[in-house]
């Protein structure tokens, strides 16, 4: 089965009409809750990024800091992720054949890698040296920062 | 309102004005600029929302989360207004047509005042940022306010590019 046929099978699921067969204000709902759910993961991420940098909180454990604030960034994630693929499903050509869609997934894989298997680490140690600490933090917001980029340029390619 | 349309024709008529809006890579990445900084400002004010309401971060004192988070708000706000104006400066004409760019304004306006009104009349209440569990009702609804007035914001900012016109 070739991504083609994959593409079609989307296309033709009852859920991928009714999106795209609605009124364009429910993608633009979709879009909505994908800003603001990327909007929560990137604060969560800069405010976890600042309490390892030892900006703010000091007074608190980066652990501590960090429980709240993952749990979010997580969040905002299943908002961003979940709306995300209700797009796609409605229009799963427009975005598979879109060279910035692919360079966004990509980025995006390797930004939820370092998210889970290393920043989130990082961030749930009591004591973390500093160069590590520093390096997550330039690592996941170079990252997410790049991801949303590339999302932002889907609609100009 | 032909006196406002023909000053947003001219703005984006402007040499600057001209090469944003022609530009291939230019504009998205000044949208995307947009995008992040906005997601600090407005996104670690979500955070401190959350905080008056007692939802996340208990253990850090809100006077502590207010006067720790506002270097990187205020920060994020240059940066949004420096981009939006010149988001601005290239589709003046359309934008100002949308019924979204327009509630978009005034509740900007409306989050600038309840802002204003939480920093001097609420924070300044006897015990208001105390260092207890549950804070004073009055702080709880600021956040409310400050949370759904933004989420507002961001809803007309999106709606920009589906809502046109007002017909």
């Amino acid at each position: 089965m070739s991504s083609v046929d994959v593409l079609d099978w989307i296309q033709s699921t009852p859920a991928s009409h009714w999106i795209s067969k609605s009124n364009h204000l429910l993608i633009a709902g979709f879009q909505v809750i994908h800003v603001m759910g990327f909007i929560l993961l990137l604060a969560s991420l800069v405010l976890i990024s600042l309490r390892l940098l030892g900006l703010i909180f000091t007074q608190q454990t980066v652990p501590q800091v960090a429980k709240d604030a993952t749990r979010l960034l997580w969040v905002g994630f299943a908002m961003a992720v979940g709306s995300g693929i209700l797009m796609f499903i409605g229009s799963p050509k427009h975005y598979f054949y879109n060279p910035a869609f692919d360079v966004k997934m990509l980025l995006l894989l390797l930004a939820v890698i370092v998210q889970a298997l290393f920043f989130g680490r990082v961030a749930a140690t009591e004591m973390q040296k500093p160069w590590l600490a520093r390096t997550a933090v330039a690592l996941s917001l170079v990252l997410w920062f790049a991801v949303s980029m590339a999302g932002r340029a889907i609609g100009f390619v | 309102m032909p006196t406002i349309a023909a000053i947003a024709d001219a703005i984006e008529a402007t040499t600057v004005g001209t090469a944003i809006a022609e530009s291939r890579y230019t504009f998205p990445i000044i949208e995307g600029t947009h995008l992040i900084a906005l997601s600090v400002s407005v996104g670690l004010i979500f955070l401190t929302d959350l905080r008056l309401l007692g939802l996340i971060l208990r253990h850090v004192p809100v006077a502590r989360v207010l006067h720790g988070l506002r270097p990187y708000v205020l920060s994020g706000f240059a940066l949004v207004f420096v981009s939006g104006g010149l988001l601005f400066w290239a589709e003046a004409a359309t934008v100002i047509k949308s019924p979204a760019w327009i509630f978009k304004f005034a509740f900007i306006g409306l989050a600038g005042l309840n802002a204003l009104y939480f920093e001097f009349v609420i924070a300044r209440r006897p015990g208001a940022l105390a260092v207890v569990p549950v804070l004073p009702r009055g702080v709880k609804y600021a956040g409310l306010a400050s949370l759904t007035i933004w989420t507002l914001v961001i809803i007309c900012g999106r709606l920009i590019a589906y809502l046109p016109n007002w017909s």
